[in-house]
């Protein structure tokens, strides 16, 4: 009786250990990642003359909401808002669809050069943007859809090119072929995907008389809500943040918020200093304040879709 | 045409199904990549200059190209920094990234939240914001990097080292590791989720049937987990090398550009991003033929 208390004992004090432990860690983690966001609140919620105060540790003395005054207005909130919403959640639909559509034909079929094209969809990933963005400035400052544009324009007139720089379809363009950012990453997560689905579904589809895209439209990406999901939150989160493809295609038209963020030192320099002496001190909070306000649309949309996406994960189901 | 179709034997039809299912990349593939590529190319080979009449080029050959291998100062030398960065970050990357995805894949009060923020530096940990980040918030005390202050320096530890008699190059490579830590944890959001996504995809009956034969969860975690996350590690292997490779922050990458639209060397930057490019080409070639004898898939 004893000694089966004594093991009892053991066992609870061991889980007692294992799990003050495993907290332990997971605490550490959690500080490490939540540390900038609180810094950046705490910065952003502080006067700047209290930015560096070594006596403010975490929680300012005096609450302030100038800062994100200043940095809306400096940023563009509202236009950088709504170009960096409409690139994002049309870009990542177009690479949903395109991605799920070609991936499939590598899942699934074979075909003549069908292992050299997908390292060629490797090699577009590896291949940094820098190489072909200048070329590809050019199509579309100059854009004739290859040829076409011309052609119609020599039988029935009408522009031989058009400037699609500053236009959101320089960016959907690219994504509806399946060569959006970063698009060869979201085909490869799609076959990974399809691949170990079982082919069993196929074979079923095919025994009721689908063709293999009814098969691909009706069976297969119903089912791949998975990846539909992890692929489009990347690929808005992406574009969202992407800086250099936006510098150039948008132009000095418009801006984004990744554009926004980058120049933000600069513009709140000459904004803030305008009537004092330059104090890079100054600039500080409402820089964080800035940065902030940057992320807190993708934080909203995140902790909305937050439970939906860790479920989808988590959904064991077919795959 | 029609009743040619039907005639066709079903593994031929396969095929002309896989191709129309491909044809959406070829289209693109060749108009938004292969062109601009091309275009790249023989802009390497020129003297750029722009004109008042646009965009003019004279062939310069190999010159480019000689000039960056054994002339300019700063290309090998970042080349090489970035080649080491990464040789630290992919192992470390992988190692944090699957650690953490067992620790929160089962229930314990708290792992909403736990999930939550592990996956932040997906939201939050790319492009220009992570610069930003890693000028104000990381340079208060927290970051890895060359020039910055270390949380740890790794001073006392690297001292205990010494001690116990290990030679100076393991010593180097471990204080690398510890400097580079908390860089490496913002830069693990989708590898971790990939990992997880993994997970919860290994059908419970063979953690079942193996701890019926006797498996402990240590050896379930190296004869089971392990070998059915290795498509995932595929994916997260190559993910993270080419995340290193073009990051925003990435010093080759900002060269590249920098000398492209600062200094207008159009034509030496591009020779810059194809030496480049085809060095991690090379690379990640290397990397997949050694990785992929050792996938295991579940179909097969």
């Amino acid at each position: 009786m004893n000694a089966i208390a004594g093991k009892r004992q053991i066992k609870f004090a061991k889980s007692f250990v294992v799990i003050t432990l495993r907290y332990m860690l997971l605490a550490a983690v959690a500080y490490q990642l939540l540390y900038p966001v609180l810094y950046m609140l705490s910065m952003a919620l502080r006067k700047p003359e209290e930015a560096i105060d070594p006596s403010v540790i975490w929680v300012p003395k005096s609450f302030t909401f100038s800062n994100f005054a200043d940095a809306l207005r400096v940023m563009d909130f509202w236009d950088a808002l709504q170009n960096s919403v409409l690139i994002g959640v049309g870009c990542g639909l177009f690479d949903v669809i395109s991605c799920a559509f070609v991936a499939y034909g590598f899942a699934r079929f074979k075909f003549p050069l069908s292992g050299f094209m997908f390292s060629l969809v490797i090699l577009t990933l590896v291949v940094p943007i820098q190489t072909i963005i200048l070329p590809l400035y050019a199509d579309m400052r100059y854009f004739d859809a290859f040829g076409l544009m011309k052609l119609t324009s020599s039988i029935i007139g009408g522009p031989e090119s058009i400037s699609l720089i500053g236009s959101y379809w320089s960016f959907y363009l690219p994504s509806m072929f399946a060569m959006g950012l970063r698009a060869g990453l979201f085909i490869f997560i799609f076959r990974q995907f399809f691949k170990g689905m079982p082919n069993e579904l196929e074979d079923a589809a095919y025994m009721d008389g689908c063709g293999p895209f009814k098969t691909f439209f009706q069976v297969m990406l119903p089912n791949a809500k998975n990846a539909i999901i992890t692929v489009f939150l990347f690929s808005f989160v992406w574009h969202w943040n992407e800086y250099y493809m936006s510098n150039l295609l948008l132009g000095n038209l418009k801006k984004n918020f990744a554009i926004a963020i980058s120049s933000l030192r600069v513009d709140l320099q000459s904004v803030v200093n305008a009537q004092t002496i330059s104090d890079p001190l100054l600039v500080v909070t409402r820089i964080q304040a800035g940065a902030l306000l940057a992320i807190v649309p993708l934080l909203i949309l995140y902790f909305l879709t937050q439970r939906y996406f860790t479920e989808s994960i988590e959904h064991v189901g077919i795959k | 045409m029609f009743k040619s179709l039907r005639a066709m034997p079903y593994t031929k039809k396969k095929e002309l199904y896989g191709l129309l299912f491909v044809l959406p990349w070829i289209i693109g593939f060749i108009l938004f990549f292969i062109r601009p590529l091309i275009t790249s190319i023989v802009y390497s080979f020129q003297n750029m200059e722009l004109t008042p009449q646009g965009l003019k080029g004279s062939f310069i050959g190999w010159e480019n190209y000689f000039y960056a291998l054994y002339k300019d100062p700063n290309f090998i030398r970042e080349a090489v920094n970035s080649f080491v960065n990464m040789l630290y970050g992919v192992p470390l990357i992988l190692v944090y990234s699957l650690f953490i995805a067992i620790l929160i894949k089962n229930k314990f009060p708290g792992r909403g939240f736990m999930r939550a923020v592990t996956f932040l530096p997906v939201i939050i940990g790319s492009g220009v914001l992570m610069q930003i980040l890693k000028e104000d918030v990381f340079s208060q005390g927290m970051r890895g990097g060359v020039e910055s202050v270390y949380l740890f320096t790794g001073a006392g530890i690297s001292g205990l080292l010494v001690e116990l008699g290990l030679g100076a190059g393991l010593i180097e490579v471990f204080n690398n590791v510890i400097a580079r830590i908390f860089d490496l944890t913002w830069r693990s959001g989708v590898q971790v989720l990939l990992f997880l996504a993994g997970l919860h995809t290994i059908p419970s009956y063979l953690y079942e049937a193996s701890s019926l034969e006797g498996a402990r969860p240590w050896e379930q975690f190296w004869k089971v987990t392990l070998p059915m996350l290795t498509p995932m590690m595929l994916l997260n292997v190559v993910y993270t090398i080419i995340d290193t490779f073009t990051d925003y922050g990435n010093s080759v990458i900002m060269m590249i550009y920098n000398t492209a639209f600062s200094q207008i060397r159009f034509g030496y930057s591009s020779a810059l991003a194809w030496l480049y490019c085809l060095a991690i080409a090379i690379f990640l070639g290397l990397v997949y033929l050694l990785l992929k004898k050792r996938i295991v898939y579940m179909q097969d």
